[in-house]
């Protein structure tokens, strides 16, 4: 494969120059409904995997996945943390009206079993509006990302990018995926799910992936709008960046050069330097190749900073929630940032030494970082990265 | 964004027009079918069982061939996919599977999202730009012209793809390589309401 260009050619990332806010966020995970639960979770730092009750697994070679229990609804539980993160944003039915929705998801989760004549109206602009409709959103503007796990921090990413050049007020992002048997049957397939039944990213002995549970909505917003409202905001959408790694159709470049142009693009949006950050929310998917890529994306972006900026992924907790991850991962970084607790890379079982990085290891690290960033990666060498600010 | 427009595939004329009224320069394009000849779509090796990653990547090269040859040292270009159904038959396949209690075929795992096929596409021709895929061509039109305003991209390639989804149907694809210049003041997402 081709090689692709140093982080070093990285051009200065351009944005808008107004200030972009989350007023409102609401979440489902395998820790139960809202944030309050996600966050206890979090800072239990016990990982939430259990044997799949949901759908028969008996065929599997891995029978583990992060899933709430019973069988939730995809269209319902979206709508419900749409509506809910409007409802923490305090946002009013007229300003929900006016008010866009970008959707991460795979795709309607009907439409693979629906017969072909209704196909059509099964697909993912016709989910989108369904939870707009359902959330009191307007119609109009309205987007549905489907790229895979940077579905979510790329709608983050557009919606602030679009906020700060003051083309829109407010967007409201969100994403679901729910535990479900197709895309647990392409992943054990896939051999990439961990068969000892843990994630354990940047670890010695990691065996791969665990999906889980995530269904997050956050509200995004100009500093003028949220303070035209008098909402506090939680955080600042600080600075994004998106990158690609011109590599193999599924693994990362080994390098991590694309997602260090993400990083650098992310840093420089945000207008801040390495050692600003005081927390990575990292991809950490715990695979083999992947976690040794991002460590070497971010020694390559952060420099001497990866040495003491504090990294962990809460994928070890809450496990890989596809299309949803970057609302949910957004959303973590955000409690821990304002809780002053950093949550734990769980799982760990020694040093790799191709994955040398600052990780919280053993409990939650009491830290208050002024600005944290959230990465991640997809197929097709897909990287973001988003970098919030604690207001 | 209505459920009876998703199954009407962007042609290449729409699409221009499209690109056209977001201010962006169509720079070349290719489309499916394009001749008589376009009977069947071309195998894509790692690719099974559905025409959809064939058929993304055999649009998109005709637009990329068509480029000049002599691209800006450094150019970054964005892969923008935009898909109403996305690859329904592989979708339709693992189900009926799953279903049956049959072997998932492992290939169907790497092919089950459409960046898979971007990657593909960007390894293959360098384009190490931002990968995103939506659900319709205006979003699509936008998100390229976004990443190039914000420099995150110099150049966007937007691949339209939809699989002929009744019977008697006929696979359609279209893509457009577009480029900037930079527009700040571009208002690329007036769809939205704005206070």
């Amino acid at each position: 494969m081709t090689d692709g260009p140093a982080a070093a050619s990285t051009p200065t990332a351009r944005r808008g120059a107004g200030s972009v806010v989350v007023t409102g966020a609401a979440v489902l995970s395998a820790y139960g409904r809202g944030t309050a639960a996600l966050l206890a979770g979090l800072l239990s730092g016990q990982p939430a995997f259990a044997p799949v009750q949901r759908f028969d697994v008996g065929a599997r070679r891995v029978r583990v996945a992060a899933a709430m229990p019973g069988r939730p609804e995809l269209l319902t539980e979206v709508t419900r943390a749409v509506r809910e993160a409007c409802d923490d944003a305090g946002l009013s039915p007229s300003d929900r009206a006016r008010s866009p929705l970008f959707l991460a998801i795979h795709t309607d989760p009907a439409i693979a079993r629906a017969a072909e004549p209704d196909q059509p109206g099964l697909g993912p602009d016709a989910f989108t509006a369904s939870v707009a409709d359902g959330a009191g959103l307007t119609g109009e503007g309205i987007r549905c990302y489907m790229s895979a796990c940077v579905a979510a921090s790329t709608a983050i990413a557009d919606a602030a990018a679009i906020i700060a050049r003051g083309h829109a007020d407010r967007v409201v992002v969100a994403g679901g995926y729910l535990v479900d048997r197709d895309q647990f049957a392409l992943f054990d397939a896939g051999r990439v799910l961990a068969d000892d039944g843990q994630v354990r990213p940047f670890s010695v002995s990691r065996r791969g992936l665990l999906l889980g549970d995530g269904v997050g909505a956050v509200v995004i917003e100009s500093s003028e709008s949220a303070h035209a409202r008098r909402v506090p905001p939680l955080a600042r959408v600080a600075g994004w960046g998106r990158s690609g790694d011109a590599y193999h159709p599924c693994l990362p470049h080994p390098e991590g050069r694309g997602m260090a142009r993400a990083v650098t693009a992310g840093l420089q949006r945000a207008g801040i330097a390495a050692e600003d950050l005081g927390y990575i929310n990292a991809h950490g998917s715990g695979t083999g190749q992947s976690d040794p890529a991002e460590t070497n994306a971010l020694r390559l972006a952060l420099g001497d900073a990866v040495e003491t900026v504090p990294v962990s992924s809460t994928k070890s907790l809450h496990g890989q929630a596809l299309e949803a991850s970057g609302v949910l991962e957004l959303i973590v970084t955000v409690l821990a940032a304002r809780e002053g607790l950093l949550p734990v890379n769980a799982g760990f079982l020694g040093q790799d030494d191709r994955c040398r990085l600052n990780l919280v290891l053993g409990e939650a690290l009491a830290a208050t970082p002024e600005f944290a960033m959230s990465l991640n990666a997809a197929f097709g060498g897909a990287n973001t990265a988003l970098v919030i600010g604690l207001p | 964004m209505t459920p009876e427009a998703a199954i009407v595939p962007t042609g290449l004329a729409e699409l221009h027009a499209a690109a056209a009224a977001v201010g962006l320069t169509v720079t070349s394009s290719g489309s499916w079918p394009e001749t008589d000849a376009d009977g069947e779509v071309t195998a894509l090796a790692g690719f099974i069982e559905s025409d959809f990653s064939p058929l993304l990547a055999q649009v998109a090269t005709r637009a990329l061939r068509g480029r000049a040859q002599q691209q800006a040292s450094g150019t970054v270009t964005a892969i923008v996919i935009v898909t109403s159904l996305g690859d329904i038959t592989s979708a339709t396949r693992v189900a009926a599977a799953v279903d049956a209690g049959e072997r998932v075929p492992p290939l169907q795992f790497f092919q089950s999202v459409p960046n898979s096929v971007a990657g593909y596409l960007a390894a293959r021709w360098h384009l190490t730009g931002p990968v995103v895929c939506v659900s319709e061509t205006t979003a699509g039109l936008d998100v390229a012209a976004l990443l190039i305003d914000d420099a995150d991209a110099d150049e966007a390639l937007v691949v339209c793809v939809d699989l002929a989804v009744t019977d008697g149907g006929r696979h359609r694809a279209a893509a457009i390589l577009v480029t900037g210049p930079v527009r700040p003041e571009r208002q690329g997402n007036r769809r939205i309401p704005r206070e």
